[in-house]
């Protein structure tokens, strides 16, 4: 049953979404962050990943990088409106602290139903402003995959700025942690 | 017949909407019936028992299944209480999800979810769920509902040869499915109480847990459910419910409620519930929740800090200073949780009160050392000492 859930997401993705390829080098999102990749990234585009890019090496359903670029002061992440429960949607304000946005980031990471466990969070520079990085567990509700994650961001000027990966904890996420600890070393915020 | 509507009427009548008609005069008792025997695999039922035995399968293996079972072994024994002859057949699932939801498949696999745990104030209220859960699984409602949702959907084929009448008779028949549903509801919660009596339990608490419920619905909603939920339209009204399980319960005295009990069973867990509580992000929901349980006492300085937390976080105007309060009178409690001073320190350091920030933070330091966010605060603890 789960894998026939997860192929219908892949299916009703690949209904709907657009997908290109990352070039390696300095990629700009949004007005103000520059993230530089190596290695074969597909960005996809789809109803509901706004305010994020969502970017995988492996696949949706394995691996995800978001990316957030100039979140402003009450815009909401991902909105659900159209969720019959009527899930609270989450939304960025200016005057939040650290602690405030890793919480927002656990909501939209557990309103389905997964589970978050925070193991660290830390201060981090992150492209060049003050900010924070954070490492997570995770349970994937729709099929029980156990996932870890890193975390990382910075609000500068009232914006948000962040970069959330997840990958499936025995394989994967090893295989790629490295490289998304290089990326987030090179994002740089003008 | 899509699979997602055998999988609904596997698990049919799930508790979400636990929920009852003017009937405490139409069973002056229940008869339960023989334990099942397997149906055979080539019938609808076998079927949908074959489809459930696979779900129960892949829930055994689910990391989100508590593996506690000390607690798996109490939630079992009050099944069996309830259940008597079918016992044997009935499988007690705790699911780590914070939603409130109990479903009980034709098979016996009965999923309790953690955040219905976390709502239940004793022993007997976690009953009166069970119960109806039972009530449904002796009944058979999900072989039921599945036939009906397979006639429905003949019916219904044929009606959308007919433009916009069809289209109208499909929705007639939609609602159909409704009030059928309300039926087996209204069943399942009689039965229920007959059972709860039956086994020692004080059934007036089936009608607190609706009223609980239907005061956070509210909260979350600012209206009756019913207007606005399809969850609640689907079943018998809110105010209904709960006063026909009150009526009933008047013709059914007596009973303990095992509220030391299940405080004893569950108190160790009720710090992670919560945790997975606040990250649903229904803030209004939660403050309703956690206000009954400060209300009614027990872990009080647990609740504090997280009512705090959830002012902290919502952050309208005037949750601050809220929160401050709770976490006041969160680190005053005999068994202060540490992330209360957490919290202080971070309220005083938003509103510059640094002296305060500074003793909250290192506070919580001594008292978490290894707290996975110890790194930040030691940061916040360096700005403030420079």
């Amino acid at each position: 049953m789960k894998n026939l859930l997860i192929l219908s997401l892949a299916l009703l993705l690949a209904a709907c979404a657009s997908v290109r390829k990352v070039e390696s080098g300095a990629n700009p999102v949004g007005e103000r962050m520059s993230i530089n990749v190596d290695g074969n990234w597909n960005h996809l585009d789809f109803p509901g990943i706004k305010p994020a890019q969502l970017w995988t090496m492996e696949g949706i359903t394995i691996d995800e990088l978001m990316v957030y670029s100039g979140i402003r002061d009450g815009q909401v992440m991902h909105s659900e409106s159209a969720a019959s429960d009527k899930q609270k949607d989450f939304a960025f304000r200016k005057a939040m602290q650290t602690e405030e946005i890793v919480s927002m980031l656990e909501g939209v990471l557990s309103r389905d139903g997964s589970t978050f466990k925070l193991r660290k969070l830390e201060p981090y520079a992150f492209g060049g402003k003050k900010g924070f990085r954070f490492e997570f567990e995770r349970i994937r509700k729709i099929d029980n995959v156990q996932m870890r994650g890193l975390g990382f961001g910075a609000v500068d000027r009232e914006e948000l700025f962040a970069l959330v990966y997840q990958a499936p904890r025995l394989t994967f996420f090893p295989r790629h942690e490295a490289r998304v600890e290089a990326i987030a070393k090179a994002v740089s915020i003008k | 017949m899509k699979r997602r509507q055998l999988l609904a009427a596997g698990c049919a009548c799930c508790a979400s909407a636990l929920v009852p008609r003017a009937w405490a005069q139409e069973t002056p008792d229940y008869l339960a019936p023989q334990r099942f025997q397997r149906p055979d695999l080539a019938t609808d039922e076998g079927g949908l028992w074959a489809m459930m035995d696979r779900e129960e399968k892949a829930l055994r293996r689910s990391p989100l299944v508590l593996r506690d079972a000390r607690l798996a072994g109490y939630v079992q024994d009050i099944a069996c209480r309830l259940g008597a002859a079918h016992c044997p057949d009935i499988r007690v699932f705790l699911v780590r999800t914070p939603q409130f939801n109990a479903s009980m498949a034709p098979n016996g696999m009965l999923q309790i979810w953690t955040g219905l745990l976390l709502r239940m104030e004793n022993e007997a209220q976690l009953a009166a769920v069970i119960g109806h859960e039972i009530g449904h699984y002796l009944q058979r409602h999900s072989v039921d509902r599945l036939r009906d949702i397979k006639s429905r959907a003949a019916a219904g084929q044929v009606l959308a040869l007919f433009g916009l009448a069809g289209a109208i008779g499909q929705l007639a028949v939609l609602a159909g499915g409704f009030a059928y549903s309300r039926d087996h509801e209204h069943e399942a919660d009689r039965i229920g109480a007959h059972l709860m009596h039956r086994a020692g339990y004080r059934v007036s608490e089936s009608a607190a847990v609706w009223n609980n419920l239907l005061d956070e619905a509210r909260a979350r909603e600012g209206d009756e459910p019913s207007a606005t939920s399809p969850l609640f339209a689907s079943h018998p009204a809110p105010p209904e419910r709960r006063n026909n399980l009150a009526q009933l319960a008047q013709s059914m005295p007596g009973g303990t409620d095992g509220k030391d009990r299940y405080a004893e069973h569950t108190g160790h867990l009720i710090d992670e519930w919560l945790q997975d509580e606040i990250k649903r992000g229904q803030y209004a929901e939660s403050l309703v929740l956690l206000s009954r349980r400060i209300d009614t006492g027990g872990a009080a300085g647990l609740m504090r800090y997280y009512r705090g937390e959830v002012h902290r976080l919502r952050g309208l105007a005037g949750d601050h200073d809220l929160a401050w309060s709770d976490y006041q009178l969160a680190v005053a409690d005999a068994d202060p949780p540490p992330p209360a001073f957490r919290g202080i320190g971070l309220v005083a350091r938003q509103r510059g009160q640094m002296s305060e920030a500074r003793h909250a933070f290192a506070r919580y330091l001594d008292l978490a050392p290894e707290a996975p966010d110890a790194a930040l605060i030691k940061s916040y603890l360096a700005e403030l000492n420079s």
